[in-house]
């Protein structure tokens, strides 16, 4: 088929992850996908490294490029009036529009939800931010750090006898663009079918805590708090992480019942210290979890990840490599499935991009275009997809309305 | 005007998936759609699992399987016996979507789509269906491991470290319900189905939050800090104890975070707490990144002796009162008592007539127009078998010659 978003617009307002991963998800599936942008106030995944000698200033950020493949970018002035009158036509103008601003930035511009749908009647219009629209704590400021430690995560993940960490890449902002993305796709498909529109309100701290709803309902039926373990399992022993040969190289391995154990065993060579029938149990193994760790490390410890990895799996064991951001880019299955997608930028030349999660048969992601420079698209967008005359384009520009 | 279902009305959902899959269809029954999990007679191995809702071991009140699997009805059936499956091919046929994490051989994908060209169909597994590592074993940690996000998280002198609760799910269900949705809007254009292939091994690498990517540019491949941020020059604490637990606050600068240093800085010196040369540093000039590592120290041994003078809730009330970059590092306790989610709204009591009524977090996001949230309590096993086959048209005597076979 064409592809599925083709002749669908999407505007964006906002910055960071949370709001514009999730229209990649539009946009690698064929979305024009515009977002509005300033250089009074850019993204500041624009200006995170940003030195006076940077190449490209503001249009030279790797974390920008990575995660704004594929769109185009409008500059607008939104401190003017004119400015403003033009995001305006274009929210009016697009299928769906996206913003993850503060609370109460979008009403500030008359550009929210409210005083839009006086206009467009079956708008389809997401806000996500922190804490969502309302409540006493909506104007509370934050980036994802503080999502994940809200939401619960950074207390489950650690060691015990240590502070907790906080998963890697601040999890609500991750989260947050794939809800985003189900509750924007799931708006248009109801649009689709009933004509009615709608405002979505996500908190990105809600959904979190929607994923943690196992450790909420313990809380509620038992009083019990869930709390950080290491690598280890409540039920399933053993389930680590072990070290291997080479600098900071590791493996993880999980046996999930009695059967696993003793397909391990044999992979191991039956050595005495496991053939203690104590161990051939769950249970069992549960209260010496600490000396078959011991074991299994001593083991790892002069052994390649990949070795074990492929030793234990072709044994019916589950074992894979812990993997750094280079290993990733070696990594086969990932090949396989083509994750990294080169994309040619007009600063940093030719760099990857990473695909989503989700293959399908009648239909395909396609990386045409790298992230946009600030304002590359201003006039093609204004004048050739919305139809502006070529007065008032320039009578717009000479003003600095497009800045 | 709200509309009494949901984005996904009139979708009907059959549900296959073991663990991994469990988030993914509630998340399609939170948005409206109809969906009925299948579990064998024997039930999902989740219902074994502990720790159970009470002192009892009840497969009726496992907290795994409470937790994802509300919004949905449950059924079972024996898919190893020919009758089963002649069920399963019936109930498919009449399917919009079959979600699964495991493939059951002749129930697959063609075979249902020969029967039923509009079907989309999505299976949710560790690393992919084809491919070199296509036929490994992975669940939540062998995933994250492979994905780069267990590199960076832990602390330095130690093992990559996992959440205790799988996050994996978490992002491969909402993925898997991208793609489904995905599915479903193509088929309002083509009429035809399709099949979605989700791994959970990549859907773990967009939480690095584009820094795979960044590696072909950056070098970086990733570090653990631990509680630490690294910072050009030094390290700098992120995660403090304060007196009842922990806070997350850093002393980077940036325009975002600038006001909220100062302000803390201010209301640490209304507590005679902040010495004269942290009253008299210029934030407007602050940069993180020319510190030294003596002076990162210094400025946390006077932030960290403050925090060690309050609470998580008093250090939180004033984030919010004067717009301080600070969060408790919450748990169950603290989440639950949240004065923001009462005033949402957010828990809600979610009643069974059987176990009794259990307060859950309710809708992970809120519409203008349709519901989205909790429909319904998880299934008990086997509760809904005869109200879904009987939507097929058996009648009772047809299903007690069911029960007696053990087929359902």
């Amino acid at each position: 088929m064409t592809e599925l978003f083709a002749g669908t617009t999407v505007l964006e307002f906002g910055a960071g992850a949370a709001g514009p991963v999730a229209t990649r998800y539009f946009a690698d599936h064929g979305a024009t996908v515009i977002r509005i942008e300033s250089r009074q106030r850019p993204d500041f995944l624009r200006t995170l490294r940003l030195t006076p000698g940077s190449p490209g200033g503001l249009d030279g950020a790797h974390h920008f490029a990575v995660l704004n493949a594929n769109k185009l970018s409008v500059a607008l002035n939104l401190s003017r009036p004119e400015g403003v009158a033009v995001a305006r036509r274009l929210a009016l103008w697009a299928d769906a529009v996206a913003e993850n601003f503060a609370p109460g930035a979008m009403a500030k511009w008359n550009l929210d939800y409210a005083a839009l749908v006086k206009e467009r009647a079956d708008l389809v219009m997401i806000s996500t931010c922190l804490n969502g629209q309302t409540g006493p704590e909506r104007h509370y400021p934050g980036f994802g750090g503080q999502g994940s430690a809200l939401a619960g995560f950074n207390h489950l993940t650690g060691w015990p006898d240590r502070e907790p960490v906080g998963p890697f890449g601040t999890i609500t902002d991750s989260l947050s663009p794939r809800f985003a993305a189900l509750l924007l796709a799931s708006a248009l498909l109801h649009r689709g079918r009933t004509g009615e529109g709608q405002h979505i309100d996500l908190s990105q701290v809600e959904g979190g805590i929607v994923c943690l709803t196992e450790s909420m309902i313990g809380y509620a039926a038992n009083g019990d708090i869930l709390t950080r373990m290491g690598n280890r399992s409540a039920y399933e022993a053993p389930h680590g992480v072990f070290p291997c040969a080479g600098s900071d190289r590791w493996i993880a391995i999980v046996v999930h019942d009695d059967d696993d154990w003793h397909r391990l065993v044999r992979a191991l060579g039956d050595p005495a210290w496991a053939a203690d029938t104590r161990l051939a149990t769950t249970a069992g193994r549960l209260e010496r979890v600490d000396e078959i760790e011991r074991r299994l490390a001593e083991w790892t410890r002069d052994q390649t990840p990949d070795a074990v990895a492929e030793r234990l799996q072709s044994a019916g064991v589950e074992a894979a490599p812990v993997e750094d951001f280079a290993d990733l880019h070696a990594d086969p299955q990932l090949a396989h499935r083509t994750h990294f997608r080169p994309v040619e930028h007009a600063v940093l030349g030719r760099h990857p991009v990473e695909a989503h999660a989700m293959r399908f048969s009648a239909m395909e992601p396609r990386f045409h275009s790298a992230a946009p420079r600030l304002g590359e698209h201003t006039e093609h967008v204004l004048r050739q997809l919305l139809g502006m005359p070529d007065g008032e384009f320039e009578r717009l520009r000479a003003a600095g309305i497009f800045e | 005007m709200t509309s009494p279902h949901g984005n996904l009305d009139a979708t009907r959902v059959l549900d296959l998936t073991r663990e991994p899959g469990f988030f993914a269809g509630k998340l399609l029954g939170d948005l409206g759609a109809d969906v009925v999990k299948i579990e064998p007679p024997a039930g999902d191995p989740a219902r074994r699992r502990p720790p159970f809702w009470g002192d009892a071991t009840d497969p009726e009140r496992a907290i795994v399987w409470l937790a994802l699997n509300t919004s949905k009805r449950g059924i079972t059936l024996d898919l190893e016996r020919p009758r089963g499956r002649d069920l399963f091919l019936d109930l498919a046929a009449r399917a919009d979507v079959v979600l699964e994490t495991a493939p059951i051989r002749g129930l697959g994908w063609q075979d249902l789509r020969a029967r039923n060209r509009r079907l989309v169909h999505c299976a949710i597994t560790p690393f992919g269906e084809t491919g070199p590592r296509a036929g490994w074993r992975g669940s939540d940690l062998t995933v994250s491991a492979a994905s780069g996000n267990l590199y960076s998280t832990g602390d330095p002198d130690r093992a990559p470290v996992r959440c205790t609760l799988p996050v994996s799910y978490y992002h491969g269900g909402i993925e898997a319900a991208v793609g489904i949705v995905f599915g479903l809007l193509a088929r309002e254009r083509t009429g035809e189905g399709q099949h979605v292939d989700v791994a959970l091994q990549e859907a773990m690498v967009m939480p690095n939050i584009g820094t795979a990517a960044m590696y072909a540019m950056t070098g970086n491949r990733g570090s653990r800090a631990g509680a630490f941020m690294r910072q050009e020059k030094s390290v700098a604490r992120e995660i403090w104890p304060c007196k009842d637990g922990f806070v997350s606050f850093a002393l980077r600068g940036g325009a975002a975070r600038i006001p909220g240093l100062a302000a803390m800085v201010r209301w640490m010196g209304e507590h005679g707490m902040a010495s004269p040369k942290l009253q008299a540093i210029d934030w407007k000039g602050y940069n993180h990144n020319l510190l030294t590592q003596a002076e990162v120290d210094e400025l946390s041994r006077e932030f960290g002796a403050f925090f060690m003078t309050k609470t998580m809730s008093e250090l939180y009330r004033a984030a919010c009162e004067r717009n301080l970059m600070l969060a408790p590092i919450n748990t169950a306790r603290e989440i639950t008592a949240s004065a923001q989610l009462a005033s949402r709204g957010f828990f809600v009591d979610v009643d069974d007539a059987g176990r009794g009524r259990l307060r859950y977090p309710g809708a992970f996001a809120r519409s203008t127009a349709t519901p989205i949230g909790i429909r319904r309590p998880a299934p008990r096993l086997g509760e809904h078998t005869a109200e879904v086959l009987g939507e097929l048209g058996l009648g009772a005597g047809e299903l007690e010659r069911l029960r007696a076979e053990g087929v359902v």
